[in-house]
């Protein structure tokens, strides 16, 4: 049983004057023309077709004119085929012939699927395909007595096939991993970074939670402003009485002044002041004042009153 | 032959690249605020445990306050002092002016929450003295 599809077959070779009429949706395999590639068949001494792979763009060096090439190869019998085709070449003539190149199936070279014929095929009006030590080539129909013409529809497709790099054009495979290494380079530089940093982020979070074990703070930063905020206000308070105070205590008095009562109630301070009669009080007024001291003064009976706000 | 376009490949790692870096930026941005909310906690603990112990250590101020009322100058004064759960009451009927002096110069330079006070002059010699300490 062959499970795989069958598939439509064409030869593609530039110098056709036929556009292909495809149906839009039809999938087909692509035989490539030998004008469209090079071939070499080389001996070489290695086992491995991925060995030679290696050697490709060295073997076809002084060969090929200046392009962006592609390179393939296989073995037969002892013996290698080596091909150097240029992909945007293939892909702007299967545009050109009007083939739909998401609708390709599959590539081969026409050396890989028609190296065995007996004799030479007619391609096109003025083109043969000729075999010659082996290799395929186009040549001018006049030089070789052609009766056949290439007929496509029963042949058996080799695994030969070859992908086409429909923008190598753009950026190489090389250039890609080149660039794809540099970003994953940077990513991980960046990831690394991101790690470190995550990991300082956490330990400030867990150096913060042994600083609320440490002096036993509120469980929020809310509870304990609002607590710093009140033993604040108790210490300017305090400040403000001692300062005070110290201000009231060494007023220099006249000799028969005292001060009878000093009262601390409801954040002010009050001074009662005997033998101090009216208009006597403005030196101490002034002296109060100099201090800073914000204050209401009044006479009640013979002795003068001052209150002072904290 | 349906082969990714490789800008568009090279867009997706710059994207992700470009991703990555604003995960790092936003990291980096909460490392800074942890940093400023460390500082500024550190600051907070550090005034807020020194104003506690200073006003709201009870068995600290008692005890210091206990040593001011057991001088000899002081004690022989007989001032009564009425102490509650969260504050202190001092008061004399009557003292001498030199037990008053040693006295306030104590209290006022320790760091007592002095609420209320009343000092009033009987004589040239003799005060009658009240306080209340909160802690």
């Amino acid at each position: 049983m062959n499970f795989k599809a069958k598939h439509q077959t064409i030869f593609l070779d530039p110098n056709s004057q036929v556009t292909l009429s495809l149906q839009a949706k039809e999938k087909l395999n692509v035989v490539l023309s030998p004008s469209l590639y090079w071939v070499q068949k080389v001996s070489l001494p290695v086992k491995y077709v991925r060995d030679v792979k290696k050697l490709l763009p060295s073997l076809f060096e002084d060969i090929l004119p200046e392009g962006s090439y592609s390179y393939s190869a296989y073995k037969s019998n002892d013996e290698f085929y080596i091909f150097a085709y240029e992909d945007k070449v293939i892909l702007d003539t299967l545009t050109k012939q009007g083939v739909n190149v998401a609708l390709v199936a599959n590539v081969y070279f026409a050396q890989s699927e028609l190296g065995d014929i007996s004799q030479s095929k007619i391609v096109t009006q003025d083109e043969s395909l000729y075999l010659k030590d082996g290799l395929l080539t186009m040549v001018p129909r006049s030089w070789v007595d052609s009766s056949e013409t290439l007929n496509l529809k029963d042949i058996e497709l080799s695994k030969h096939s070859i992908t086409l790099q429909q923008f190598g054009h753009i950026v190489d495979n090389k250039s890609l991993y080149k660039i794809a290494a540099v970003v994953l380079v940077i990513s991980l530089l960046i990831l690394s970074e991101y790690i470190i940093t995550s990991q300082k982020v956490s330990d400030i979070q867990d150096a913060k939670e042994k600083l609320f074990a440490k002096y036993k703070l509120k469980s929020t930063m809310f509870q304990n402003e609002a607590m710093f905020k009140k033993y604040n206000f108790i210490h300017k308070k305090q400040v403000n009485l001692r300062e005070t105070v110290a201000i009231i205590l060494g007023l220099k008095l006249n000799t028969d002044e005292k001060i009878s009562i000093l009262e601390l109630k409801n954040a002010r301070l009050n001074v009662v002041f005997s033998g101090v009669s009216k208009g006597q009080e403005q030196y101490i007024k002034k002296a109060l004042k100099l201090k800073g001291l914000s204050f209401k003064d009044s006479f009640k009976a013979d002795s003068w009153h001052v209150e002072i706000a904290l | 032959m349906n082969r990714i376009n490789p800008l568009y490949v090279g867009l997706l790692l710059v994207l992700f690249v470009v991703f990555l870096a604003f995960r790092l930026g936003s990291v980096k941005n909460d490392l800074v605020e942890a940093k400023e909310e460390y500082a500024k906690t550190s600051k907070l603990a550090v005034n807020l445990s020194s104003l506690k112990s200073t006003y709201a250590d009870r068995k600290k101020l008692q005890n210091s306050l206990r040593r001011i009322l057991a001088l000899s100058t002081v004690r022989q004064a007989n001032i009564t002092k009425n102490e509650k759960k969260s504050s202190v009451k001092l008061s004399s009927q009557s003292m001498d002016k030199k037990a008053l002096n040693v006295l306030m110069g104590k209290v006022l330079n320790g760091t007592y929450n002095i609420t209320s006070m009343k000092i009033k002059r009987l004589s040239k010699e003799r005060v009658s003295f009240k306080m209340e300490i909160k802690w």
